[in-house]
């Protein structure tokens, strides 16, 4: 392939991503307003919220993928589950930071086991670490491909089971403070939060296309010493 | 669905635990002393967090068994190298799965069947328990739904070289959702508590929970077989 | 491909992590013919006789089974073909019987013909010892039982003639003499199938040998 010098999609994603990150960033400390209950600190949640909202749409685009691998059998779709999953275990690492000091702020604990969402979160994150563990333990090749599909996929059928367990495990509705500002967020927070939301996909997006540049060269390279040594 | 083929796979299943006495024995034993290590951990003589506490470590006590068990599955294919013989014969690998399913939820009903008057016996005498008739239903659809996920992952983890660590490690965040709900459910009818309407709620939960994996096993299985 | 042509392999590679089993093989069988496939180890006959059982699956390249393409077809061809592999695929814990009748259950054959299968390789007086009890030429008996349970039309052997028995040695001439079937053996002993009417292909390093 011809190396022009056009952009290609994964620097001009990081592009992308790193503008919406500037501009949100500015929007989180000096645009919206405090919140009234929690002060300054609150706008934690506008980091918070994005980073988890993004690893679920990652998870859903890596079972998509690994749905389509084992329908297709292609093997470039084992890598296009694998790196959203994996984007998924850092960005759930992430949620899961920012989720401990929001419970700080808010309760002044470092985990608040009353959270609905937190747990549901934490049940998912050890799934993905599983996962992890899974690709680590089989050599690469058509049977980690499927392997990792098939627990891919059964991640599809814990997560709506996750937060319909941990719902009815409880049972008052611990006063979950990020409901509070989700219905009622005035129109300077509600920007903040989308715009918030957009730098945080965004940026996923654009790691998952750095890394997927990446691996191509790997496997490029791979192939390329395979070659040479069948042909020496 | 082939109903022959299914009976015979059990019956293979269930005859060579019965020759070999591997799984079944090791799990009654492991319960056992698993009851006796967490009577002395939340307290010995006094029953520290009383029977709810002890109720809740029943349900882990059922998971760690249950993947103890599991870890032998599939384990005469592996070591006797008879999967070529079985994946040649023209029957849905998916009816291995549902066979798989069927004896392990026999080996778990049939540990359990020790196990739970064993729980009585260890927590049960100082205080008053959960409502037995809720308890043994809630296990029963546990055993589906551990049975289910259990046999599909144990194929998986049964051809890789760290499978004893793997099995485990993929098992556990599935085991949450379902230990969650069954503590809840079991715990909420010791008394004073009885229960009610959130019963009947939480034991449906563990329904649907057998079923999504029920249909995940059945349509995965051979993607976790094939080479 | 023509219609007499049971099994046809055209460019067949299988690959295993880094390794090329098979690496390029092309491979005719025509119907009712029997072909003895030889080599060293290594040289891919396993994995050969394995894909064309439908326990392993192609990499890449073309492998079809009485008209059906393989992968895609698998299910198909399995209730036509007899495999015996490497190991005798018998449960140590079950008796002979038990063994035939679980496999009886798998090809939906009346269990009437396990006796009969049984009787047919000499194994009707010890139907009912386990099969860990058994000799390795009893085993090889055993499977060639189970192979025959279902009346396959094409039947896949490898290394049937290891640890054979006496007694096994007619079985097997036998079960190879009767007519009507296409058989595939993968053998170290070509000399001992002298007699049989096969044609014999050389392997080496995954394709055959020039």
């Amino acid at each position: 392939m011809p190396h022009t010098a056009r952009l290609d999609r994964a620097t001009a994603a990081t592009l992308v991503a790193a503008s919406l990150m500037a501009a949100a960033v500015a929007l989180i400390f000096f645009y919206v307003p405090s919140d009234v209950d929690q002060g300054y600190s609150q706008r934690i949640f506008y980091f918070h919220v994005p980073i988890a909202l993004t690893t679920y749409t990652l998870f859903a685009w890596g079972a998509l993928n690994a749905a389509r691998y084992l329908w297709t059998g292609r093997e470039d779709l084992d890598l296009k589950s694998y790196v959203p999953m994996h984007l998924g275990v850092i960005f759930g690492s992430l949620t899961l930071v920012t989720g401990s000091i929001w419970a700080h702020i808010s309760w002044g604990t470092w985990w608040d086991w009353g959270s609905r969402e937190l747990n549901t979160f934490l049940i998912i994150f050890l799934f993905y670490c599983a996962y992890f563990m899974l690709r680590f333990s089989v050599e690469p090749g058509a049977r980690r491909s499927r392997y990792s599909a098939v627990y891919a996929l059964l991640g599809v059928g814990l997560i709506p089971l996750s937060v319909l367990a941990v719902r009815i495990a409880q049972d008052a509705l611990h006063p979950i403070v990020f409901r509070s500002n989700g219905v009622n967020m005035d129109g300077s927070m509600f920007l903040t939060f989308c715009v918030a939301l957009a730098a945080m996909l965004s940026l996923a997006v654009s790691m998952y296309l750095v890394e997927m540049r990446g691996k191509r060269v790997d496997e490029r390279l791979a192939q390329l010493r395979r070659l040479a040594q069948e042909a020496a | 669905m082939n109903a022959r083929a299914l009976r015979a796979l059990v019956r293979k299943d269930l005859l060579l635990e019965l020759r070999g006495r591997e799984v079944v024995p090791s799990m009654a034993v492991f319960v056992a002393a698993a009851f006796v290590l967490f009577r002395f951990g939340l307290g010995g003589t006094d029953l520290a967090g009383g029977t709810r506490a002890a109720t809740g470590m029943l349900w882990v006590a059922i998971v760690f068994t249950a993947l103890v068990g599991l870890s032998r599955s599939f384990a005469h294919e592996r070591e006797g190298g008879t999967w070529d013989g079985l994946l040649a014969a023209p029957v849905d690998r998916a009816l291995f799965w549902a066979a798989r399913t069927c004896s392990t939820f026999l080996f778990l009903a049939a540990v359990q069947v020790v196990a739970l008057p064993a729980f009585w016996l260890f927590f049960l005498q100082e205080h008053a328990g959960p409502s037995y008739p809720v308890l043994v239903a809630a296990v029963l659809l546990a055993d589906v739904g551990i049975a289910c996920l259990g046999s599909l992952l144990a194929g998986l983890a049964s051809s890789v070289r760290a499978r004893e660590v793997l099995l485990p490690t993929l098992f556990l965040p599935f085991s949450i959702p379902l230990v969650l709900t069954a503590v809840r459910v079991t715990t909420d009818t010791i008394p004073p508590q009885t229960g009610g309407l959130d019963t009947l709620g939480r034991l449906g939960f563990l329904a649907l929970y057998d079923t999504v994996f029920a249909l995940l096993g059945w349509a995965l299985f051979e993607y976790v077989v094939e080479d | 491909m023509r219609s007499s042509e049971t099994i046809v392999c055209a460019g067949l590679r299988r690959r295993f992590g880094e390794r090329d089993a098979l690496a390029g093989l092309d491979f005719v069988v025509e119907a009712g013919e029997t072909v003895l496939v030889t080599g060293p180890n290594g040289a891919g006959k396993t994995t050969l006789l394995r894909i064309l059982a439908t326990v392993l699956r192609p990499t890449s390249g073309r492998v079809a089974v009485s008209g059906h393409e393989l992968p895609a077809r698998a299910a198909d061809v399995r209730r036509e073909v007899g495999y015996a592999g490497h190991d005798p695929l018998a449960y140590p814990d079950l008796t002979a019987r038990e063994n035939l009748e679980l496999y009886a259950a798998l090809y939906a054959v009346p269990d009437a013909r396990v006796a009969e299968e049984l009787d047919r390789v000499g194994l009707d007086g010890r139907r009912g010892d386990r099969a860990a009890e058994l000799s390795r030429g009893m085993l090889q008996r055993l499977a060639l039982a189970r192979v025959g349970l279902h009346r396959p039309s094409i039947v896949l052997l490898d290394e049937p003639t290891a640890g054979l028995d006496a007694e096994g040695r007619d079985v097997l001439r036998r079960f190879l003499a009767e007519p009507g079937r296409t058989i595939v053996v993968a053998t170290h002993e070509p000399a001992w199938f002298d007699g049989l009417g096969g044609r014999v292909v050389a392997m080496a390093a995954g394709r055959v040998a020039a």
